[in-house]
C-alpha cells in the first residue's frame, strides 16, 4: 500500500502551483468549517429549545465528515495536493499555539513530559522487540513500529526508514498500523478520560504521550477540552523533539549489525532529524513571555492556531481510508495494537503518579 | 480512490517545518503590528 509516508521526506515544492493546491485547500476549509457550523448550530438549537444534547466538538465533526467523504464517494485526485497540506497547517498551528504558553509553563510541563517520555520510551522499546519476535515480525519492521508507537508516529517512521535501510513494505505496514491505531485512539481516549474523570492537564499529558501521530494527538486532546488540547500539543511536541535521538540510536544499532549505513557526523544527523517547528513554537512562546504581544493580539494568535487546526482535522478524516487500513497484514497491526495498549496503560500510570507527586 | 490520493501526496517531511514556522512567524508579526484585523473564532 502506498501512503503519504513513502514519499520522500522533503518539503512540498514551493514551485507547486497554487492552482494545484486550491481545490484541496477549499475542500479542507469546507469540511472543517462544516464541522464548526454543525457544532455551533447544535449549540444554538439546544439553547433555544432548552434541550440537552452532548456537546460534540467541531474536531470530531470535521474528522467524521472527512472520513465519510473519503470512504464513500472517495476523494478525486484533483484534491490530493491541497489535502496533503494538512500537516503543514498542523505545524503552523502548533507554532502559533506557542503564544499561549509562558516559557516557564513549557519548562515545567515540558520537563515533566520529557521525564515521562523517557520512562515510557525505555519501557515501550524493551516491550516492543520481544513482542515483534513473538509474532515473527521482521526485526526492522519491529524497529519501525517501536519508533512509531513510542515517539512520533508517521514522522518518526519516515525519519527512521532511510536511516536503518528498512524496506518500503515494512514502512508501509508500520505506517498503516500507526494510522489505524491513531484513528481508534481518537474515539477511545476521550471516552476513557471522561470515565476516569481525568483533569484537563492529566488527560492532555496522557494524550500527548500516548497517541502517536501529532495530528491525532492534537485532535484527541482538543476533543476533551481546549485546555487539554493545549497540554496535549505541548507533550507531543516534547516527544517530537526526541525523534533524532531515537532514530540515531536505531541507525547506530543497525549499522553495527552491518545492515545500515554508518553515521559519520552524529551532530549533523541529529539536526537533520530534529523537527524544526519545535524551535518556532519555543520562539513564539518566548516572545509571548517577554510581553511582545498584547492580550487581544494573543487571542488573535490563538484563534489563528485554531483555524490552522481546523484544516488539519479535516485532513485527518480525508486522508484515512478504512479499506486500506483493513488491507494490511494482521500481524503488524496486532503488534502495534498490543504495543499501543501497553504504552497507553504505562503512560496513564505515569501521568497519575506525576499528578500526585509533581503537581501538574 | 483514497489510495490514489495517498500516492499523489507530496512528500511532507522535516524541511516542511521551515515553511510552517515562517508562515506562523509572519502571521505573528502581522498581528503584532496590527497589519491584519483581529482574528475571530
Amino acid at each position: 500500500m502506498a501512503t503519504t509516508a513513502l514519499a520522500r521526506p522533503q518539503a512540498v515544492s514551493l514551485g507547486r502551483t497554487a492552482v494545484e493546491l486550491i481545490p484541496g485547500l477549499l475542500l479542507l476549509a469546507a469540511v472543517g468549517y462544516a464541522g464548526k457550523f454543525i457544532e455551533q448550530s447544535i449549540a444554538t438549537y439546544t439553547k433555544a429549545h432548552h434541550t440537552t444534547f452532548p456537546n460534540i466538538e467541531y474536531v470530531l465533526w470535521a474528522i467524521v465528515i472527512g472520513l465519510v467523504i473519503a470512504n464513500t464517494t472517495g476523494v478525486p485526485r484533483i484534491f490530493a495536493a491541497g489535502i496533503a497540506t494538512y500537516e503543514f497547517w498542523l505545524k503552523a498551528g502548533i507554532v502559533l499555539l506557542g503564544s499561549r504558553f509562558l516559557l516557564g509553563d513549557i519548562l515545567h510541563l515540558g520537563g515533566i513530559s520529557l521525564l515521562l517520555v523517557a520512562l515510557a520510551l525505555s519501557l515501550s522499546l524493551t516491550f516492543m522487540h520481544p513482542l515483534g519476535r513473538a509474532f515473527s515480525l521482521k526485526p526492522k519492521l519491529t524497529s519501525l513500529l517501536a519508533v512509531g508507537s513510542s515517539i512520533c508516529g508517521v514522522s518518526a517512521i519516515i525519519a527512521a526508514k532511510p536511516s536503518i535501510d528498512a524496506d518500503d513494505e515494512d514502512a508501509s505496514y508500520a505506517i498503516a498500523a500507526i494510522l489505524a491505531l491513531g484513528a481508534i485512539s481518537l474515539f477511545t481516549f476521550p471516552l476513557i478520560g471522561h470515565t476516569l474523570h481525568l483533569s484537563d492537564k492529566a488527560y492532555g499529558l496522557w494524550a500527548g504521550l500516548a497517541v502517536d501521530n501529532t495530528a491525532e494527538a492534537t485532535a484527541a486532546g482538543a476533543l476533551y477540552s481546549d485546555a487539554a488540547g493545549k497540554v496535549a500539543v505541548l507533550a507531543k511536541t516534547t516527544r517530537n523533539a526526541l525523534i533524532g535521538f531515537i532514530v540515531l540510536g536505531y541507525a547506530l544499532y543497525w549499522s553495527s549489525q552491518g545492515q545500515a549505513q554508518t553515521v559519520s557526523n552524529k551532530a549533523a544527523f541529529l539536526w537533520k532529524k530534529f523537527p524544526k517547528f519545535v524551535l518556532g513554537f519555543l520562539l513564539i512562546s518566548l516572545l509571548a513571555t517577554l510581553g511582545f504581544f498584547t492580550k487581544p493580539q494573543l487571542t488573535s494568535l490563538a484563534n489563528l492556531s485554531r483555524w490552522a487546526f481546523l484544516l488539519t482535522f479535516a485532513g485527518v478524516g480525508l486522508r484515512t481510508s478504512l479499506r486500506d487500513l483493513g488491507k494490511q497484514g494482521w500481524k503488524p497491526f496486532a503488534v502495534g495494537a498490543i504495543g499501543e495498549v501497553f504504552i497507553a496503560l504505562v503512560t496513564l500510570g505515569l501521568v497519575y503518579t506525576a499528578d500526585l507527586y509533581l503537581h501538574l | 480512490m483514497m489510495t490514489e490520493v495517498k500516492k499523489k501526496v507530496p512528500g511532507i517531511g522535516l524541511s516542511l517545518d521551515i515553511y510552517a514556522v515562517a508562515l506562523a512567524l509572519l502571521l505573528a508579526l502581522l498581528v503584532r503590528f496590527n497589519l491584519i484585523p483581529a482574528v475571530k473564532w
